[in-house]
């Protein structure tokens, strides 16, 4: 009963401090930033405070339901919201010099998923559940935590790559309506891009000019970084679920709806890494991919657990 | 940046004309501002060069150091292996020879890799939409020629194309296919000459080469040496020529995606031996039978052969299930006994579901369970076994029934006894009315009455089911999985390279990475902090030959 409760507070707790966290972020926003430093304080302050509150969540419900929390769709939604956190801490420890834009995109996500779960269309699944002998395995623990945080930082550079999109075709969208020329290809959004740049070096167009490069520059590399990460932790969960599937099963792949859109999903991203080797397809081409897998990962993670098919049915839920 | 422009400034550093030359219009992000000293060669030089920037530009840094590098012997890489081979005698013969390198080359090409894979994932998108192994009759119900998806698609694209069995179609192994000779290609003509390149240490003589490095800076009153010591310190390998410095970091990273291809043949390799030299079967066996291995597994493909160990014979001694306090079922298990053509035990194991038999390459796993037989005592005689026929109901809970005949067993309207289960743990009873008798547990041994007969529930038989399985191919692909963790792993690290010069008292840093490039400025600023400045005026001692 004390653990139920707890969970309760928890789960209250961390939801209304991400909350708060955006409305902060949404107030500096508004009031330009940079005179607003101690506001930028707290809300660091406060996802490190709802980093706590979800770990804590996930291990009141280990104790209390004897398995790792990992075994259907709402105890998977928690721990992408943890995933969110988590990376958000680790970019702020590692680089707590420079103001990082990285916030604004893991604290919505973090609660956008947390909310879901916790919302009513899950209620039924709030209770911790027993395992079915199938789920009953270590690599439980390796191969879902690896996917869901693979998911999560996937998620995260997908979401810097789109946000490098808006940025650079809202940019495109305003030189070519000054060219006058509504032709909208690519190929000009390259050109505008590399003019910008030949312009920058020698004479700077204009100082928002400069700062727009330097963040879309920034974005790109961080999105690089990230998905990266992201495709290591994908990597490795798709391979220990090949292979818990053979111990479990008899075979390590089976074509079934989950296994085939994860490996869609990795093969999108293999495209990404293989677009930004070749330097012309740099930048907005790979940005464009990115979108893709952003949808790619959705329909993956939730899309296929709708249809509640498959071997992976433990995770479906029907919408009531 | 007019330092870059401006030749005199650069002293004491022997270059030749011609490499300056072509430094400064590789580099042509300026406005012509015609200096006299570059006016006597012609123009004509420009039209080799695009608008470039020093920034993210991989292959332009690889192009500026192999332009540097003052020995000569630095051949044009990727075109070697193709221009290395001898010219053949007769023209037709070069043809021919000429076409596998053709072909090579178009293999390799990046957008038909990349096009390749956006087929493959659009392919299994689609293999997933559609309905997999159905009979002809349901894709004609599903995709009329009457109403047709997107006004195009009906059940003659899905069945001649092969997308009602998309994984093993045609078109799908031929993409796969396609796919494997594409990263075969090139990881033979891109991936190893990179590995040449990568290995080759570059110093690099020039001042202004390294100022247009991605990341630079100067150091006065500095010495190249304690940067490279430096740099030792922070994990680069450093080695030092002069007064120039050449050092890097990570070069596992570089060669790591040359990995990634590998095991990814290796697991294409393996998969295809699995899927043409496996034995694959399944069986639902009542406690207490046996079966020969041989009986159940049947091949899969043309390379399937026999062991030896296909004439075991495997009896299930017991048949068990584990519950929860709920009732829920936990686990299942199952006694096996493998005994050989003589009759001798050879093995003997408790199968469970995540935990399977492996004996002479064959692999048992419990799959499933099944109700066998009920066994009873009808009013102190017996004991009856009435076997249980599989009950279908909505959702995927199982249910099981039988039937005891009461009375005259001749009529056509015969009543009985009826008994449910949904788990070897208790049986429902049912009158001959269908009214809820009660409910008993094999174990307990007590009687029920029902319409003046008694019955004893003795023993409620189950059967296992079980899944065997031989497959050749397992070890190929549990390396290949192996070697794409690792590789991808290793895949992550940056490979960072630093140029440094020493000129007079200051010192030019210079350095690239091909990853981090975030993070990059960070590390070279903090690390440049930490040379120390010399107080001193002259700089007397030349540094010392140091190798990293």
């Amino acid at each position: 009963m004390i653990f139920s409760t707890l969970e309760h507070i928890l789960t209250h707790i961390s939801f209304s401090v991400v909350s708060i966290v955006i409305t902060i972020h949404f107030l500096t926003l508004f009031l330009l930033v940079d005179e607003v430093v101690g506001l930028y304080d707290s809300s660091e302050k406060g996802m490190i405070v709802t980093f706590f509150c979800i770990t804590g969540l996930l291990v009141t419900r280990w104790i209390y339901s004897g398995h790792f929390p990992l075994s259907d769709l709402y105890e998977s939604l928690i721990f992408l919201s943890w995933g969110f956190s988590l990376i958000h801490m680790v970019s702020y420890l590692k680089f707590k010099k420079h103001k990082n834009n990285l916030s604004a995109i893991t604290a919505p996500s973090a609660i956008f998923t947390q909310g879901f779960a916790t919302s009513g269309l899950l209620t039924k699944m709030h209770q911790s559940a027993i395992l079915a002998p199938a789920l009953q395995s270590q690599w439980l623990m390796m191969h879902v935590s690896m996917m869901v945080l693979g998911y999560a930082a996937l998620l995260c550079g997908s979401l810097l790559s789109v946000a490098l999109l808006v940025i650079t075709i809202r940019k495109a969208i305003k030189i070519i309506g000054e060219n006058n020329n509504f032709a909208f290809s690519f190929g000009k959004i390259q050109y505008m891009n590399e003019r910008s740049n030949v312009l920058l070096n020698t004479y700077f167009l204009s100082s928002k000019n400069y700062y727009r490069y330097q963040l879309t520059q920034q974005l790109d590399r961080w999105s690089y970084r990230i998905i990266s990460l992201g495709f290591i932790f994908l990597t490795i969960g798709i391979l220990s679920g090949a292979v818990w599937a053979n111990e479990a099963w008899g075979s390590y792949w089976n074509w079934d709806p989950k296994e085939t859109w994860a490996f869609i999903t990795w093969t999108i991203f293999a495209i990404y890494f293989h677009t930004r080797t070749n330097t012309n397809l740099e930048g907005v081409n790979s940005a464009l991919v990115v979108s893709m897998g952003f949808l790619i990962i959705w329909i993956c993670y939730f899309g296929v657990n709708l249809l509640g098919i498959g071997l992976h049915s433990y995770g479906s839920f029907t919408l009531n | 940046m007019e330092t870059l422009l401006n030749p005199s400034k650069t002293p004491n550093l022997f270059i030749p004309k011609t490499h300056l030359f072509k430094l400064s219009f590789l580099h042509s992000n300026f406005n012509p501002q015609p200096h006299s000293s570059f006016n006597r060669r012609p123009l004509s030089i420009t039209i080799t060069c695009k608008v470039k920037t020093s920034q993210g530009r991989k292959n332009d840094g690889k192009n500026i150091s192999k332009k540097i590098v003052l020995t000569d012997s630095a051949p044009e890489l990727s075109n070697e292996e193709i221009k290395a081979k001898p010219k053949g005698g007769g023209k037709a013969w070069g043809v021919i020879k000429k076409f596998p390198k053709r072909v090579l080359a178009i293999l390799s090409n990046l957008p038909l890799a990349i096009g390749e894979m956006f087929t493959v994932a659009g392919l299994m998108a689609l293999g997933t939409a559609i309905d997999q192994g159905e009979s002809p009759e349901y894709y004609f119900l599903k995709y009329p020629e009457e109403n047709p998806i997107f006004g195009f698609f009906t059940w003659r694209w899905v069945l001649t194309l092969g997308f009602d069995h998309m994984f093993s179609s045609p078109v799908f192994l031929g993409t796969l296919i396609l796919l494997g000779t594409s990263l075969m290609a090139c990881t033979y003509t891109t991936q190893i000459p990179l590995v040449k390149v990568a290995r080759r240490w570059s110093f690099l003589q020039s001042a202004d080469s390294i100022r247009k490095q991605e990341f630079s800076d100067t150091l006065p009153q500095a010495s190249v040496s304690d940067l490279g010591v430096i740099l030792m310190g922070a994990g680069y390998e450093v080695f030092l020529k002069g007064p120039s410095l050449y050092a890097f970091k990570g070069l596992a990273g570089r060669f790591a995606p040359i990995g990634v291809h590998l095991a990814m043949l290796l697991i294409m390799a393996g998969g295809t031996l699995s899927a043409t030299g496996s034995f694959r079967g399944s069986v639902t066996v009542p406690q207490g039978l046996n079966f020969v291995m041989g009986d159940v597994l049947g091949p899969t493909g043309f390379l399937s052969t026999p062991t030896e160990a296909f004439n075991t014979e495997v009896h299930v001694n017991k048949f068990y299930m584990d519950y929860y306090d709920s009732g829920e079922v936990s686990q299942f298990h199952t006694d096996l006994s493998l005994f050989d053509m003589n009759g001798k035990e050879v093995m003997r194991k408790t199968l469970s579901v995540n935990d399977p038999l492996r004996y002479g390459g064959i692999t048992i796993y419990q799959t499933d369970w099944s109700f066998s037989a009920l066994q009873i005592l009808k009013d102190g005689e017996g004991p009856f076994n009435l076997a249980m026929a599989p009950l279908t109901i909505n959702g995927d809970k199982k249910l099981f029934g039988t039937f005891l005949p009461v009375g005259d067993t001749d009529s056509s309207n015969v009543k009985g006894i009826s008994m449910l289960a949904r788990d070897l743990q208790s049986i429902v009873l049912y009158d001959k009315q269908g009214k809820f008798a009660g409910v008993r547990r094999p174990n307990s041994k007590l009687p029920i009455e029902i319409d003046g007969t008694k019955i004893v529930i003795v023993d409620a038989i189950g059967s296992s089911g079980l899944d065997l399985k031989t497959d050749p191919g397992v070890p190929a692909v549990y390396a290949g999985f192996g070697a794409l963790m690792l590789t991808t792993c290793i895949s992550y690290l940056s490979h960072a390279q630093i140029w440094a010069l020493q000129d007079g008292t200051t010192v030019i840093v210079g350095g690239k990475t091909n990853r981090a490039k975030a993070e990059f400025p960070d590390e070279m600023n903090r690390l440049l902090d930490q040379v120390p400045e010399i107080v001193e005026s002259s700089i007397s001692k030349k540094p010392d030959n140091i190798g990293g």
